[in-house]
């Protein structure tokens, strides 16, 4: 059930890391492995100004990732039918598309 | 070589020959495939031996159907505590653990074992099983991922939450109070309720406030219960008339 976490997770463009999920539901899974491996050491370590914040609901809602990053884009992960891999591989995608856009900005100054 | 008509030369008069070379011109032994005559391919190809389809090797494939296993002596030892558990306790709290450190726990641990929480960790896949057998069949879909489970003889909810808000990881996801599964907001309004005597007395009063009403009524004055009688019975005179207006 654990994900290889051979690719390492980096939060350094991530402002804060907000989760809702009703622990009943059977779609769920994905969701909460994708928040342990966040609240994991290592990921944390990468940038200690993040917070992770899960909130356990029993309404029966779908589980919902919010991702906010520090330039106020918002980032929505429904993991009611998406994998664990494929909510790491979105996010991951998004946070090296701002490390280059912060690297570019970088550049230019 | 072609060879020809071949007569062997009798030696002698009225034997028989031996050999008697009719056809000449083809061989039969040939150094590549000799093409057959298309009446043997069609029957070659007809009789062809098709060998019967041997099963693959008994360690090949794995398992199609799970089928119902005897457990091993280990699962049968934790699902042995886990009954023990679930029949001593009556609070059974599962949480969900997200990466806290081992002095994290050990204070958690302490923090909880003052007021008699004891924090015990279980394999996911045997209490599903155990669960699964069990009446606490609700509570399986708790169990996913990092998962603590916090056990005490006696309902210790506002302790047990106000140690939970302190630590970071740890995330109260339900919990078993005297055999009722309560969600992480039942379980705080549970920690809310007044205790069961001042909520056995409030109901005791409610019951009892109109008889102690009357009781108190009929213990005044007999003048005073008197006026309070025809007062009473004006009123309802009062209320009588008008419905009776109203209806006609």
């Amino acid at each position: 059930m654990a994900t290889s976490s051979k690719v390492t997770v980096v939060l350094k463009a991530v402002k804060n890391i907000t989760a809702q999920f009703c622990p009943f539901e059977s779609n769920v899974g994905s969701t909460r492995m994708f928040l342990s491996v966040m609240s994991s050491h290592k990921v944390r370590a990468t940038n200690l100004n993040c917070e992770v914040i899960s909130t356990v609901k029993h309404d029966r809602s779908e589980p919902v990732v919010e991702i906010t990053y520090l330039d106020g884009d918002k980032l929505m992960l429904k993991g009611a039918k998406l994998n664990c891999s494929e909510m790491l591989s979105a996010f991951q995608s998004m946070c090296s598309a701002k490390e280059l856009q912060a690297k570019l900005a970088a550049a230019k100054k | 070589m072609a060879a020809t008509l071949c007569r062997i030369l009798l030696p002698k008069q009225g034997w028989l020959p031996f050999t008697q070379c009719v056809r000449h011109g083809s061989k039969s032994v040939t150094r590549h495939k000799r093409p057959l005559h298309f009446l043997k391919q069609k029957l070659m190809s007809v009789t062809r031996y098709i060998p019967p389809p041997r099963p693959a090797p008994p360690g090949a494939y794995p398992r199609q159907t799970i089928r119902d296993q005897e457990d091993d002596p280990f699962t049968i030892l934790v699902k042995k505590n886990l009954k023990n558990v679930f029949q001593e306790s009556k609070m059974i709290a599962v949480v969900q653990n997200s990466g806290s450190t081992a002095d994290e726990m050990m204070l958690l641990k302490y923090k909880l074992h003052k007021h008699g929480i004891t924090v015990k960790f279980f394999p996911n896949q045997v209490v599903r099983s155990f669960l699964k057998d069990s009446t606490y069949s609700n509570m399986a879909p708790l169990f996913i991922g990092h998962t603590v489970l916090f056990i005490s003889k006696e309902p210790k909810v506002k302790e047990m939450l106000s140690s939970l808000r302190t630590s970071r990881h740890m995330l109260l996801l339900g919990a078993c109070i005297d055999n009722t599964l309560l969600s992480a907001q039942g379980v705080v309004s549970y920690s809310k309720l007044p205790s069961v005597a001042v909520v056995q007395g409030e109901l005791v009063s409610g019951l009892t406030l109109l008889t102690s009403q009357t009781a108190a009524m009929l213990q005044r004055h007999p003048a005073q219960l008197s006026a309070l009688l025809q007062q009473h019975v004006k009123q309802q005179s009062s209320e009588g008339a008008p419905k009776a207006q109203e209806a006609t």
